[in-house]
């Protein structure tokens, strides 16, 4: 992933399990995790924040 | 390099309430937070977000206040405690954000009419700060009595208050330095 600011690749650190916000969402839940996993970065230069939420059968999104 | 930017540390007055004395309490944290070279404290009042009660997570989050929580190196929570627990409002905020707040530290400021200085509503936060990736710090601050440490125009009535944040803030900055290396440069696989 990509900072929006710099362009730069941001650093993956951290994968957290979070419930279903949504009946679509249900249906994406890893059945191995029990969850959905936000998957978080964080640029090198600017500090800044983005995720996206991973499951399989989920459409990712940030 | 990123790291010599400053440390931001946005400080949360956790109430809604007219006449609240956390009001100085944040303020006095913020003051502390900018004597500091290279630190960067910025008050957030949760009374000027326009909460909504329309719905709730992040369909109801404030574009600025995820754009500071994006760029904050720490978080400061001040939180009165209000039948032993935290204020509805303040919870709205923690329940609106998530990557905002994942890897970093936390610490957190009880205020309190009682005795107690906002120990209980502290205990109460402690699990919502761990589900939300928040990584709480071993000191707190315990504003007890608070209608004594302060005078009805927020001035400090009692200097120990100083020391005690100075402390506090020494972990603080110690986490945040550390945990911005750590989501900066450590991958997590
Ligand atoms: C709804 C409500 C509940 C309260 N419950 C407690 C409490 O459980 N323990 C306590 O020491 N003070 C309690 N207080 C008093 C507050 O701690 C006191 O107002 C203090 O100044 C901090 O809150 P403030 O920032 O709203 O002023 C309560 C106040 C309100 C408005
Ligand atoms: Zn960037």
């Amino acid at each position: 992933m990509k900072c929006r600011e710099c362009q730069l690749e941001m650093n993956h650190h951290a994968d957290k399990p979070v419930d279903p916000a949504s009946a679509e969402e249900a249906r994406g839940v890893d059945p191995a995790l029990g969850a959905i996993v936000e998957a978080v970065h964080c640029c090198p230069e600017c500090g800044s924040t983005e995720s996206e939420r991973i499951a399989p059968g989920l459409a990712t999104h940030g | 390099m990123g790291s010599d930017r400053p440390v931001l540390i946005p400080v949360i007055l956790g109430t809604t309430r007219k006449g609240r004395m956390s009001a100085p309490a944040a303020r006095l944290i913020t003051d502390e937070i900018n004597k500091r070279a290279g630190l960067r404290g910025e008050l957030i009042d949760i009374a000027e977000l326009g909460l909504r009660t329309d719905d709730v997570g992040a369909a109801v989050q404030n574009p600025e206040l995820s754009d500071t929580l994006k760029r904050a190196d720490a978080l400061v929570i001040v939180a009165p405690e209000y039948n032993h627990g935290y204020p509805g409002p303040l919870k709205q905020v923690l329940d609106s954000y998530l990557k905002e707040y994942i890897h970093k530290p936390v610490g957190l400021a009880g205020v309190s009419a009682g005795s107690f200085g906002g120990t209980r509503v502290i205990q109460n936060l402690l699990p919502v700060m761990r589900e939300v990736g928040l990584v709480t710090i071993f000191w707190d601050v315990n504003f007890s009595k608070v209608q004594d440490v302060f005078d009805d125009d927020g001035k400090l009535l009692d200097e120990a208050y100083v020391k005690r944040i100075d402390k506090f803030l020494n972990e603080l900055v110690w986490m945040a330095r550390t945990l911005r290396y750590g989501r900066e440069n450590i991958p997590l696989d």
